[in-house]
């Protein structure tokens, strides 16, 4: 290294931090206070064979020599362990949210959390008899916390939650349509994504099946692939931003159906040189990191900076147009992420060998 | 081999492994649920990881009442037990993964006659990263405020595991370092002479003790323990220790000075001495004393200063002076230590290991060379025998001998295979003996070496374990001959239930370039599915294995459960099937036959009124190509056709030519033939179903031949 380079002003800190325990999913809790912040996670104890969903304290490194630390506030066991993870602020009162999460035996769990007091309860659970039949493999909770959908092999479920919860399966394919993952993109309608990189688009004022199917015209060899998470910008609710298989990228404008917009993978076209990694894209979501303070000035028709993480251990910053950012490399696979919304510098991901790595981008950039 | 002993209490069910060795068995008890005895049948088998599963089978007659038996699983730990949580030991398996490629990488980059010269900083630079996996940290980065008066600092807790691997590093991977190995051995007694403790008497539990007694002494000085407790850590060469102590000689206090001058003088000159002790050593850690001498000449000549000074204190006329009698002797003592009296060295230090540092210290800081080390080894044993045998101990008197088996015996024997598998990195960079026994093949071992073996026992340890399976892969790839068969192996014993664990396999082997192991996996992944009823899954796993034999089996099964739904609303669950079929005939095989019947439902419902359109044209298309097609069900025939009558009966002109309407009528032959084989399905048409076609396209075909 030449001394003369300057070491970057603010760099990215990185913490990894083992947990002795597999961790299934994880997200950032809404913030209570400046001092506290607090991490969802949803664990597998493989020596005991117990699954259960935690919650941690979060504590910020005191100075640039010290560590952060997370320490364990509360426990609960679940009967099964998580395949997914969503959280819904509760709009009367941000430190008592809503926690949804899907099992391997098909039930789904409701918590609520009270971030002040460090509890956690289950609220009430849909059990998995003639409900969901194996495992779910994706679910999303509403906005404003008062629907959760839910997608397995060949069906599509509904909970509203309110008073009394009420379950109804929206749609049934007798296991010809499998579901791998599910977002909301309004109140009435959702997306799902599956086998081949299809993606189903849904509204609840046209019962009966989906309204639009996207299957893109995936040109190249004879393999096909499978979507693993979608997001949706609220701002673009037509935008579906897809990842999966062999490093896939795209997103899908349901204007333009036929015609994803590929941002990264195998099959962008230019070889190998453009793609970012060649296994599968586990978890996408929007970074609004960068362009937080302008959202307004990007060009609509450009699709908003995404961060992906990978099962070559790869979590990466894609813009269309451009060369991505590597945020992280890492030996082991990294199965999930989750950005802090009301922080979004802050990055929290599980390490496939049982630890979470925590990335705080620096706050004060401006474009 | 396990076995059951049942005592007379129902109880008191357990499990006691017999073994070879003299030890006392250990048991384990079964917890298990209301069983009485007698039971009919017990059967062990090997569960997941190094548990046991015990089916324990009750007789009839109480089985009538009571459940008939229940399945307990046992953990079976090794006897040390705990030393390394199941949770450390993953975090170590983990951690160790990329250093480990790493180094096979460079090595298989490099000339293997090449190697030799800077080799050793490759395997330095893998040691360092293995040892600090092995720190069972838990140290926060908070600055207490030291307490003064506490000798030993304990940051870490030590493990035999990393005071082995340290050993290793000393003597084979460390070239850097080879002219100072006693300081680096004084430095490794240092870190874990507590780990001796559990067995005899030592010195660092002497301190221990010392330590406990310290902050109820009033007289320090007056105490004997005081002076021995020196005396021991000075033989040991824990310098900061000892000086420590002698600062707080009670001469030292305020109100003392003035009638103690002479003591004082001397605590502090033998202070003095101990600090500035010569070391034969690049550099030393902060906190530590003596001065640090790389060169042996320069070593040499400080070392004669040294002592002339120690021998002229010794001679002083001040100890006349000094009346302090404890202090005296004790001083006096130590530096009898530090001129390297034998006897006394051999009374402060409780075990070989102690008395040999001692000896490197204060008698003999020349010695270099494995063989005279040994030789100083074994005198110190012959004057300390070993009374308890510490696997520590039997590593080391391993490595002195030069004896690689000895070395292999003790790490297998001590240590779980992680150990040995990562050691040998070292072992072979050390001589190019243990090389060549360790990477020779062997016959006796089915013709791999012994590096290779121990991999494959440690990646067959990985693989019993769900949370580690996915990391044995990079073990058996560095195994030449046994490595690519084994990792198949281990690719197709994963259950084929889990999503999660195939899409990690199908990875796995496209690193390993295995496509047919992946292309097997799909298809008994694609099978299973089918099974299960999730038949667009198992269509897309089928297809992705380009298993067309598969996927024309499953499509007879898949026309059955099509029916009429295809023409009525529920077609829309087809949808997505048809989507993920895609438009490549090449991967649907049979099934895109869904594809054009889809396509011909959609155009044929787009049809209306009487006029010519483009989708009355895209039907007939389709319709043409579904009768062409040798994958359209039989049975679909008929329906399809009378589906089609308006196409047929086309007020406007002829929408099929000559050629199109007589391969239809063909069609409507071979129907009518297959009619009369018993084997024919009768599809759901109306009775006149066939007339009316029939009909229709005799009128059709007289229309187009007169269009012609």
């Amino acid at each position: 290294m030449a001394l003369s380079t300057f070491p970057p002003p603010n760099p990215i800190q990185i913490h990894r931090l083992p947990q002795f325990t597999y961790i299934d999913a994880l997200r950032w809790l809404p913030q209570v206070s400046a001092f506290s912040r607090h991490i969802l996670l949803a664990t597998y104890d493989s020596d005991t064979s117990t699954p259960s969903i935690q919650i941690l304290t979060f504590t910020p490194a005191q100075n640039a020599k010290s560590t952060p630390s997370l320490t364990h506030q509360i426990s609960l066991s679940t009967p099964s362990r998580i395949t997914s993870l969503k959280i819904a602020p509760s709009p009367l009162n941000p430190s008592k949210p809503l926690i949804a999460a899907s099992t391997f035996s098909g039930s789904l769990l409701f918590y609520s959390a009270d971030l002040i007091d460090g509890s956690l309860n289950l609220e009430f659970s849909v059990p998995e008899k003639g409900f969901h039949w194996g495992a779910v493999s994706g679910i999303d909770l509403s906005d404003n916390g008062s629907e959760c959908v839910s997608v397995e092999n060949g069906r599509v479920n509904l909970v509203s939650l309110g008073e009394k919860w009420n379950a109804r399966t929206v749609f049934d394919s007798n296991g010809l349509v499998s579901y791998s993952t599910v977002r909301w993109a309004s109140p009435v309608e959702f997306v799902t994504g599956g086998l081949g990189f299809g993606m189903h688009w849904w509204d609840q004022r046209k019962p009966g099946g989906p309204v639009v199917l996207f299957k893109g015209n995936w040109s190249r060899g004879t393999t096909s692939g499978i979507v693993h998470s979608v997001d949706i910008h609220r701002s673009r609710k037509h935008t579906c931003l897809a990842g999966g298989s062999s490093g896939t990228v795209f997103a899908w404008d349901i204007r333009w159906q036929q015609q994803p917009i590929i941002l990264s993978g195998a099959w962008a076209g230019g070889g190998p040189a453009n793609s970012l990694s060649e296994s599968e894209v586990w978890e996408v979501q929007y970074d609004s990191y960068r362009h937080s303070s302008n959202t307004g000035n990007v060009s609509s028709s450009k699709i908003l900076p995404a961060m992906i993480c990978t099962e070559d251990g790869i979590l990466a910053v894609v813009e269309q147009g451009e060369e991505p950012v590597e945020l992280l490399a890492e030996p082991c696979a990294i199965n999930s992420f989750d950005i802090d919304k009301e922080n979004p510098s802050d990055v929290i991901c599980s390490l496939e060998w049982e630890s979470i790595a925590i990335l705080m981008r620096p706050q004060d950039r401006r474009q | 081999m396990p076995g059951v002993t049942s005592s007379s209490s129902d109880s008191a069910l357990s499990i006691v492994p017999h073994s070879s060795d003299s030890q006392s068995p250990r048991v384990y008890p079964l917890r298990h649920h209301g069983l009485t005895p007698p039971l009919a049948r017990v059967s062990i088998s090997w569960a997941r990881g190094n548990t046991l599963r015990v089916s324990l089978i009750q007789s009839e007659a109480v089985s009538k009442q009571q459940t008939g038996g229940e399945v307990v699983e046992v953990k079976l730990t090794n006897m040390e037990g705990g030393e390394v949580t199941d949770g450390q030991w993953r975090r170590i398996a983990y951690g160790s993964v990329t250093p480990f490629a790493l180094l096979q990488s460079r090595k298989n980059s490099m000339d293997s006659s090449h190697r030799s010269k800077d080799w050793w900083e490759h395997v330095m630079e893998y040691s360092r990263e293995i040892n600090s996996l092995l720190a069972n940290s838990k140290s926060s980065g908070n600055v207490v405020i030291e307490d003064p008066k506490a000798l030993l600092k304990k940051e870490e807790e030590p493990t035999s595991l990393k005071a082995a691997w340290e050993l290793m590093e000393i003597f084979y991977a460390d070239k850097q370092s080879e002219t100072c190995i006693p300081e680096r051995l004084l430095d490794w007694l240092a870190d874990y002479d507590c780990l001796f403790s559990g067995t005899q008497p030592t010195v660092h539990a002497k301190l221990v003790d010392f330590q406990k007694q310290l902050v109820t002494l009033q007289v320090i000085e007056n105490d004997p323990k005081y002076w021995e407790a020196m005396s021991s850590a000075l033989a040991v060469g824990w310098l900061d220790i000892v000086v420590k102590l002698l600062h707080l000689h009670g001469s030292y206090q305020f109100d003392q000075l003035g009638n103690r001058e002479t003591e004082n003088g001397l605590v502090e000159a033998v202070a003095v001495l101990i600090s500035q002790m010569p070391r034969m050593r690049p550099d030393l850690p902060s906190g530590k004393l003596g001065e640090c001498y790389q060169t042996k000449p320069e070593f040499m000549k400080a070392w004669e200063k040294w002592r002339s000074q120690i021998t002229k204190l010794d001679c002083s006329s001040f100890w006349l002076q000094c009346d302090h009698h404890q202090t005296r002797e004790g001083l006096k003592n130590m530096l009898q230590i530090m001129l390297g009296n034998t006897s006394i060295l051999s009374h402060v230090t409780y075990h070989w290991i102690e008395l040999y540092i001692s000896h490197f210290l204060y008698i003999r800081p020349f010695t270099v060379g494995l063989e005279n080390m040994c030789n100083l080894a074994q005198k110190c044993m012959h004057l300390k025998p070993i009374s308890n045998h510490h696997k520590l101990m039997g590593l080391i008197i391993g490595i002195l001998e030069e004896n690689i088996e000895v070395v292999l015996a003790e790490c297998s024997r001590s240590f779980d295979p992680w150990m040995i598998t990562h050691a040998i990195e070292l072992l072979t960079a050390g001589s190019t003996q243990a090389e060549i026994l360790l990477l020779e093949e062997q016959s006796k071992l089915g013709g791999i070496s012994i590096e290779e073996l121990q991999r494959l026992v440690y990646a067959q340890v990985l693989s019993s374990y769900a949370m580690t399976w996915n990391i044995a892969p990079i073990y058996l790839t560095s195994c030449m001959k046994q490595g690519m068969g084994l990792l198949e192996n281990l690719l197709y014993r994963q259950p084929v239930q889990n999503h999660q664990v195939l899409l990690k396999s199908i990875e796995i082997c496209r690193l390993n370039e295995l496509g047919i192991v992946s292309s097997n996996m799909m298809k008994i992944y694609g099978v299973h599915k089918w099974k299960h009823g999730q038949k667009g899954s198992a269509v897309f796993w089928l297809q992705q294995a380009q298993d067309e034999v598969r996927l024309n089996r499953i499509a007879k099964q898949l026309f059955d459960f099509v029916g009429k739904s295809v023409s009525d609303e529920s077609f829309k669950q087809w949808e997505g099937l048809i989507e993920l079929l895609g438009t490549e005939s090449s991967t649907a095989g049979s099934l895109k036959f869904l594809n054009i019947y889809r396509d011909f439902k959609r155009s044929l419902l787009q049809v209306h009124g009487e006029t010519t359109t483009d989708a009355a044209g895209k039907a007939v298309e389709s319709l043409v190509s579904l009768m062409k097609n040798p994958s359209t069900p039989q049975r679909f025939w008929l329906p399809v056709l009378y589906d089609s009558l308006k196409l047929l009966n086309w007020q406007e002109r002829p929408l099929l030519n000559v050629a199109q309407t007589h391969l239809l009528l063909n069609k409507l032959q071979e129907l009518s033939i297959a009619k009369l084989k018993p084997d024919f399905i009768n599809a759901d048409s109306p009775p006149e179903a066939l007339n009316s076609v029939r009909l229709a396209l005799a009128t059709n075909l007289g229309r187009a031949i007169l269009e012609e």
